[in-house]
């Protein structure tokens, strides 16, 4: 429990310990959506993709951050369309997000800072490739027919554009961007 | 299209200079690793002592850096000053798997950027898998994909008779469906495509005898379908405002603007999207908060109890 501690720090607070779900309403949207993913699933699938390609070396060690948070996190950001501090900053405060994160019991500390650092959701991300996204949304798609929800009798096929890299400024963006100011500061 | 802003856009120009200036540092570098390279793919192979999974790793990554740099040679051979941009041409040179979305444009400059394709259920718009191809491959590329996560999905089910195992009766969409040859694997493995207009005349939603007896007499799917299987197939004809509505839903969870570095960054964002949008979609089921003809869908799929108060003909 003592290296648990260490980095789980919804538990190590000296104050009252809070029942997370006893805080969150049975009709709050995050808490709807979240109940109908198949956690333990993903958990089963990642854990055992992360294994496959990244073979523990050594044993011992501090316990790493579940990763049901860290993938709740992940889910969460295109959920709520946050960013990495965003959305880590929400785990600290929003009771529904820590709904979502699996997290049962939190103790009231306002000294700690954080609960999952920004660099920790991008280090899991980073260790996440395509196979294991497919898998994971065959696992809801095989999740929702066993439940009767939904039926893959007809289906429809088509393609959305997506547009590459908006945050990173490239040079063309640069040039066009100085060209389109020049002649608006030329018009005026 | 939506997605791209006008910057995006541009005016149809490639900043030849900015690529090429960019481009000669990375041959450059490119040169000096691909010897280095395969230099060291040899000694992979020779060493005893490394494990097979990481062995596998270390080659794969070896690989990459060596079709990076033929990938990077190849496009710059063909960008030529004053030329017209081809299909798949080295635009940007931050990312080698980025490609002018030429297809389907009459109105405006061509866009730069993935096109990702999606398979999803006609009742709810539940999204049972996605394809993000390198580059802008042919539009038929991207069927036999899709449909394969959906056949990995139904394969996680662990059914046994008396319940049936589910599976595709009918496909549609404009993807590239009415090349002879997706029609045809399609078809081997008993899929129909009915719903796709083949014409500009939309299709009608209830099928005259003559188009069902076409398909029962199309040879393979045939014996595989019936008459009302046929209707509901027609009856989820292809529908422009569904899949907008479907876009409009992973836009709003950010699937169309990838901020993620790369081919890997993109498909995890795409992904996150889907589960989160499918999670609502989930909910919205739960809580009957469907269309009308969503509804009547999955009377017609089984999914939920005919209304004795209502007609449940396929007539949408």
């Amino acid at each position: 429990m003592g290296k648990l501690r260490q980095l789980c720090h919804w538990m190590t607070g000296q104050g009252k310990k809070m029942d997370v779900s006893e805080f969150v309403p049975h009709d709050h949207p995050l808490r709807q959506w979240s109940d109908v993913l198949p956690w333990s699933k993903f958990v089963v699938a990642v854990e055992e993709s992360f294994a496959r390609r990244y073979p523990k070396e050594r044993s011992g060690g501090q316990e790493p951050l579940p990763i049901r948070v860290l993938l709740a996190l992940e889910l969460l950001k295109a959920e709520l369309s946050c960013s990495d501090e965003q959305i880590c900053a929400r785990l600290r405060t929003d009771f529904a997000v820590m709904y979502v994160c699996g997290i049962e019991q939190v103790k009231v500390d306002r000294s700690q800072g954080h609960y999952v650092l920004p660099e920790s959701l991008c280090q899991f991300r980073s260790q996440i490739d395509a196979a294991l996204m497919a898998q994971l949304v065959a696992i809801q798609g095989a999740d929702a027919m066993d439940k009767g929800l939904i039926s893959p009798q007809h289906l429809v096929v088509d393609t959305f554009p997506a547009e590459q890299g908006s945050q990173r400024v490239t040079d063309a963006t640069t040039l066009y961007k100085a060209k389109k100011k020049s002649s608006k500061s030329s018009n005026k | 299209m939506r997605t791209f802003g006008r910057q995006c856009r541009g005016k149809g120009k490639v900043y030849l200079k900015w690529v090429r200036k960019t481009e000669k540092q990375l041959l450059s570098i490119g040169c000096q690793v691909v010897p280095l390279a395969l230099c060291a793919q040899m000694h992979l192979q020779e060493d005893t002592a490394i494990e097979a999974v990481q062995r596998e790793r270390l080659l794969h990554k070896l690989d990459q850096a060596i079709e990076a740099h033929r990938h990077i040679e190849k496009q710059s051979r063909q960008l030529v000053n004053g030329k017209k941009l081809d299909h798949c041409k080295i635009v940007n040179a931050y990312d080698g798997t980025i490609a002018p979305i030429k297809k389907g444009k009459s109105n405006c400059p061509c866009q730069f950027g993935k096109k990702p394709g999606i398979i999803a259920e006609m009742a709810t718009g539940f999204l049972f898998g996605y394809h993000l191809p390198q580059g802008n491959p042919d539009d038929a590329s991207y069927v036999m994909p899709l449909v394969q996560t959906v056949g990995t999905a139904i394969d996680l089910l662990d059914w046994t008779y008396p319940k049936r195992t589910p599976r595709i009766r009918s496909l549609c969409g404009d993807l590239g469906m009415n090349d002879p040859k997706v029609r045809a694997d399609l078809h081997l493995e008993g899929i129909a495509t009915v719903g796709i207009p083949t014409s500009i005349e939309p299709i009608p939603k209830v099928p005259t005898p003559e188009m069902i007896d076409e398909v029962l007499n199309t040879p393979i799917i045939g014996k595989k379908q019936n008459t009302t299987q046929i209707k509901t197939a027609y009856a989820c004809a292809y529908s422009r405002p569904f899949i907008e509505g479907l876009i409009t839903t992973l836009i709003c969870r950010g699937a169309t603007a990838i901020k993620y570095k790369g081919h890997r960054g993109a498909d995890i964002q795409i992904g996150s999207a889907i589960l989160a949008a499918n999670a609502a979609t989930l909910v919205r089921i739960n809580q009957d908060r469907i269309t009308k003809r969503a509804q009547l869908f999955r009377r017609l799929f089984r999914l939920k109890t005919l209304n004795s108060n209502k007609n449940n003909h396929t007539y949408v």
